[in-house]
C-alpha cells in the first residue's frame, strides 16, 4: 500500500490511530497527537498524509536529543516550501516516490502504516532505506537526504544549537584545538 | 565635445580608467550596459543561511532554462543571482561540438563583484614566453615597464599577501597575509622539502587585513572572515568598482556614469583618424544616443570589447575597428581548468579553525621555471585550500538519528583540493566572430565563438593531474582523485587576448600603451589586450594597465596630441 494510494481515505487517520495504541500505548498516543499537524499548511505538493509521514520520517532522521530535532527546526516546512518555491517537477516525483517506498517497506516489514510504528521500528525502517538507497547511490534518496540535512542543519536551530554559526566571525585563527572551537561549523 | 573621455564598461579594468582620468581633471562619462547597482544596499551579504532564498538554491527549472550556463560558476546560488545574467536573455554560439563557457554579469561594477579576488603579478616568464617559444607574438612590454603600475594598483586596491621572493610570482605592495590552516602548513612542509623549488604560499587576495588611511576615507573596512563575498561586501572589504574606483572617481567631481547604455557602434572619422562618436542604445527603451569625447577607452570585458569594434566596420575598416591586422577576435585564450587533484587525511582530528577564510594556499608554476619538461611549453599554477567536511557529508554517508546527529557535531576528516590553472596558448582559430544570421533583441549580431584546447594545454594537464596527486600522497592524502575532465575554454572566466598587444600593427590590435595602433584615442585595456596569459590570475594585471593606459592617454591629451 503507498501513501499515493491511501490519499482521500477519511479513516486513515483513526486506524492509524488504532494501531499506535496497539503498537505503543497511550504514551505513543500522546507523542503521535502532538507532532500531528492536522489542518496544516501541506503546500502544493504534499497530500495531508504525506505530510503526516514527512513530519515522522523527519522526526526519525533527526530526533531531538539533548538539542532540538528536525521538526523543532521546521524540516517538514522546509521541504514543503522548498517543493514550492524550488524542486522542479521530476524531484517532486522523486520525494514523493521516496515517501511512497518508505510506507511500504513499513507495510512488508512491519503489517502497518509507518505512522503506526513504534519508535526503534520507525528508525528500524529508515535505517534499512538509507543503507540501501546510498549504497545503490539512489538519486532520489541522495535528494530527500540532503533536503532533510540542509532543511536541519541551515535552520537557525540546527545552525546555531547543534552546530557552531556566527554571522561575522570577525576574525581567521587558522589552526586551533577542536576543544576550542567546539562543534563543527554549520557553513 | 560631450566630455573628454568615454569609457565603456564599469568592471575592474572600466573602473581603474575612470578613476586615473577623472583624477587627472579629465571629464568622464562610463557607460555600463547593465543596471545601477548601490554599493551594500543591494547585496544580500547580511542574509543568514535560513535566510537567503531556498537556502542558497536557485530554483531547478529557472536554472536550467534561464542560467544553464552561467550556473556552472561555483559562485552562482540564490544569495548571488543578479550578478549573473540569464542565458536564455543574452544568447550566444558556439559549434555544436565546441562549448565555450561566456560567464558575465551586466550591471554597474561588472565582474569586479563576483571576481575571484586572487591577484597576482605577472612576470618575465610571461611576458618573455612568446618570444622565447614562438607561440604567438612578442609582447611589446616587459615587467620593468609594469611593475611600478603593479605598486600603484596593489596599494589603492588593498592586496593581502606574503612576500616570497620569487622570480616567477613577482612579490608586491602586500597587506598582511592571512594564514594556512593546520594541514596547509603540513602540506607546505612535505612539498618543499621534497622539492626545494616549489613553493606552497598563502593565496594573494585583493582584501582588506589592515585597510590604510586612503581605504577608510574610501568608506572601506577590514575582512570580516564571512566567506559571501560573493554577494558583495557590504564592508567593501574586497577590491571592486563599488568599494574603491567609482567612489574614489566620483569624489573628483570628474564622474558622470550612465546605466542601462549598450555601446552598438563606434563612428570612425578617417580624416582624423579618430572615433567621433559613441553609439548606445538604451537597454529599457531602445532609444538611440551617441556621445562624444577625446578619447574613447573600451572595457567592456574581452568579448564584450571585440564585439563592439567587430561590429564597428566602417570603409575603411571593413572587418572591425582598429583590424587592419586581422588579430581582432582571434588568439583568444583562458586558462585550463577542470586539472588537479584532491584527497583526505587521516590525521589532524584534533585540530579546527575559526572563521571562513575567503583565500586559500598558491602554488606558483614550477614546470618550465625550475623544472623543465620538455613534453610542453609553459606551465600552471595550483590554487587549493583544505578544510574539514561539516553536516554536508551526512547526505552520502549511511546513517540516521541519535547516530547521525553525534556524529555530524564533530568536523569531519581533513580534505585538500589543489585546482589547477593552465596557461593557454594563443591560437589563431580560437576565435571571436559576428553571427550575422542571428541578432539578439536590440537588434546586434550575436557573438560567435569558436575555441578549443590545444595538444599543449592537454600536456600541460596531464602533468599538473599527475603532480597533484603525487603531492598529495607524498604529504599522507589518501583516497586521492584527480579533478577532471577539463571544462569547456571560457569557464575560468579568464577569456582574453582577441585585440592584442604587439609591437608590430601587422599583427597586433594595440599598441605597448593600450593604444589602437590605427585610431590614436582608441584604448582597450580589459583582457583583450593580452598577448598571452601567463599562469597567474590576470584582474591585476587588467588593473595595472589600464592605470598606466589611463595616464598616458592623460598625457597625450595634454601635450595635445589626441
Amino acid at each position: 500500500m503507498s501513501v499515493s494510494e491511501n490519499q482521500g481515505k477519511l479513516n486513515r487517520r483513526e486506524l492509524l490511530l488504532g494501531a499506535v495504541f496497539l503498537a505503543g500505548g497511550a504514551a505513543a498516543l500522546t507523542r503521535f497527537v502532538r507532532q500531528s499537524t492536522a489542518g496544516a499548511d501541506v503546500g502544493p505538493v504534499f497530500s495531508p498524509d504525506q505530510f503526516a509521514l514527512l513530519e515522522q520520517v523527519a522526526d526519525t532522521m533527526i530526533p531531538a536529543t539533548d538539542t532540538p530535532g528536525a521538526l523543532d527546526a521546521g524540516v517538514p516546512a522546509f521541504l514543503r516550501d522548498m517543493l514550492a518555491n524550488w524542486g522542479s517537477p521530476q524531484s517532486h516525483a522523486q520525494i514523493l516516490a521516496v515517501l511512497d517506498s518508505i510506507e511500504k517497506q513499513a507495510w512488508s516489514r512491519f503489517g502497518a502504516a509507518f505512522l503506526a510504528l513504534p519508535g526503534e521500528r520507525k528508525l528500524e525502517v529508515m535505517r534499512n532505506i538509507d543503507a540501501d538507497a546510498l549504497a545503490r547511490q539512489d538519486p532520489a534518496y541522495g535528494k530527500f537526504k540532503w533536503l532533510v540535512l540542509v532543511g536541519y542543519y541551515q535552520s537557525e536551530i540546527g545552525a546555531t544549537q547543534e552546530l557552531r554559526y556566527e554571522l561575522v566571525p570577525g576574525a581567521w585563527r587558522a589552526c586551533l584545538p577542536l576543544a576550542e572551537v567546539g562543534r563543527a561549523s554549520a557553513v | 565635445m560631450d566630455f573628454d573621455a568615454i569609457v565603456v564598461g564599469s568592471g575592474i579594468s572600466g573602473g581603474w580608467v575612470a578613476k586615473e582620468l577623472c583624477e587627472r581633471g579629465l571629464k568622464t562619462l562610463v557607460l555600463e550596459r547593465g543596471r545601477h547597482v548601490e554599493h551594500g544596499a543591494d547585496y544580500k551579504d547580511f542574509a543568514t543561511p535560513w535566510e537567503v532564498p531556498n537556502r542558497g538554491c536557485v530554483p531547478e527549472d529557472e536554472r536550467a532554462q534561464h542560467y544553464p550556463i552561467q550556473s556552472t560558476s561555483y559562485a552562482f546560488n540564490s544569495g548571488s543571482q543578479q550578478w549573473w545574467v540569464r542565458d536564455s536573455e543574452h544568447p550566444y554560439s558556439t559549434p555544436a561540438e565546441r562549448p565555450f563557457s561566456w560567464i558575465r554579469g551586466y550591471h554597474l561594477g561588472g565582474r569586479s563583484i563576483t571576481w575571484g579576488r586572487q591577484t597576482y603579478r605577472l612576470s618575465d616568464y610571461d611576458f618573455k614566453a612568446n618570444l622565447q617559444d614562438g607561440n604567438g607574438i612578442d609582447w611589446p612590454i616587459r615587467y620593468a615597464d609594469l611593475s611600478p603600475w603593479y605598486d600603484r594598483v596593489e596599494r589603492f586596491a588593498g592586496v593581502s599577501g606574503a612576500t616570497e621572493g620569487l622570480e616567477q610570482l613577482p612579490d608586491g605592495q602586500f597587506l598582511p597575509p592571512m594564514d594556512l590552516n593546520c594541514l596547509e602548513r603540513a602540506f607546505k612542509q612535505r612539498t618543499e622539502t621534497d622539492h626545494p623549488t616549489r613553493r606552497v604560499t598563502i593565496g594573494r587576495c585583493a582584501h582588506l587585513t589592515e585597510p590604510t588611511a586612503e581605504h577608510i576615507a574610501l568608506g572601506r573596512g577590514p575582512c570580516q572572515l564571512r566567506s559571501v563575498c560573493e554577494r558583495g561586501c557590504g564592508y567593501g572589504a574586497y577590491f571592486s568598482s563599488l568599494s574603491a574606483t567609482l567612489p574614489a572617481a566620483k569624489k573628483t567631481g570628474n564622474l558622470t556614469i550612465i546605466t542601462d547604455a549598450i555601446v552598438e557602434r563606434l563612428d570612425y572619422d578617417h580624416a582624423k583618424r579618430r572615433v567621433s562618436a559613441v553609439r548606445v542604445i538604451d537597454a529599457k527603451t531602445g532609444e538611440a544616443h551617441s556621445y562624444q569625447a577625446r578619447v574613447v577607452f573600451l572595457c567592456a570585458s574581452t568579448i564584450g570589447s571585440t564585439q563592439i569594434l567587430l561590429q564597428s566596420r566602417s570603409e575603411y575598416f571593413p572587418n572591425g575597428l582598429a583590424n587592419r591586422s586581422d588579430a581582432l577576435g582571434r588568439y583568444l585564450m583562458d586558462h585550463v581548468v577542470g586539472i588537479g587533484a584532491r584527497g583526505t587525511h587521516p590525521g589532524f582530528l584534533d585540530r579546527y579553525y575559526y572563521g571562513r577564510r575567503p583565500t586559500g594556499l598558491y602554488l606558483p608554476r614550477y614546470v618550465n621555471v625550475t623544472e623543465p619538461d620538455p613534453g610542453f611549453v609553459r606551465g600552471f599554477a595550483f590554487q587549493g585550500y583544505s578544510w574539514r567536511s561539516s553536516w554536508w557529508r551526512g547526505a552520502s554517508e549511511v546513517g540516521l538519528g541519535v547516530e547521525l546527529k553525534q556524529r555530524l557535531r564533530n568536523p569531519g576528516r581533513w580534505e585538500l583540493l589543489l585546482i589547477g590553472f593552465a596557461e593557454m596558448l594563443p591560437r589563431a582559430d580560437n576565435r571571436v566572430t559576428l553571427d550575422e544570421k542571428r541578432k539578439d533583441k536590440w537588434g546586434m549580431p550575436l557573438v560567435h565563438i569558436d575555441c578549443t584546447h590545444g595538444e599543449n594545454e592537454q600536456r600541460l594537464a596531464e602533468r599538473a593531474n599527475r603532480d597533484a596527486a603525487a603531492m598529495l600522497a607524498a604529504a599522507g592524502f589518501e583516497n586521492v582523485e584527480s579533478n577532471g575532465p577539463l571544462k569547456p575554454p571560457g569557464h575560468c572566466v579568464h577569456e582574453m587576448g582577441t585585440a592584442r598587444m604587439g609591437r608590430d600593427p601587422a599583427t597586433s590590435v594595440l599598441n605597448r600603451y593600450n593604444q589602437a595602433h590605427d585610431v590614436a584615442n582608441l584604448f582597450v585595456t580589459d583582457g583583450s589586450c593580452m598577448t598571452s596569459s601567463g599562469t597567474a590570475n590576470p584582474s591585476l594585471t587588467y588593473m595595472a594597465l589600464s592605470a598606466r593606459a589611463a595616464n598616458h592617454a592623460a598625457d597625450l591629451l595634454e601635450s595635445g596630441e589626441i
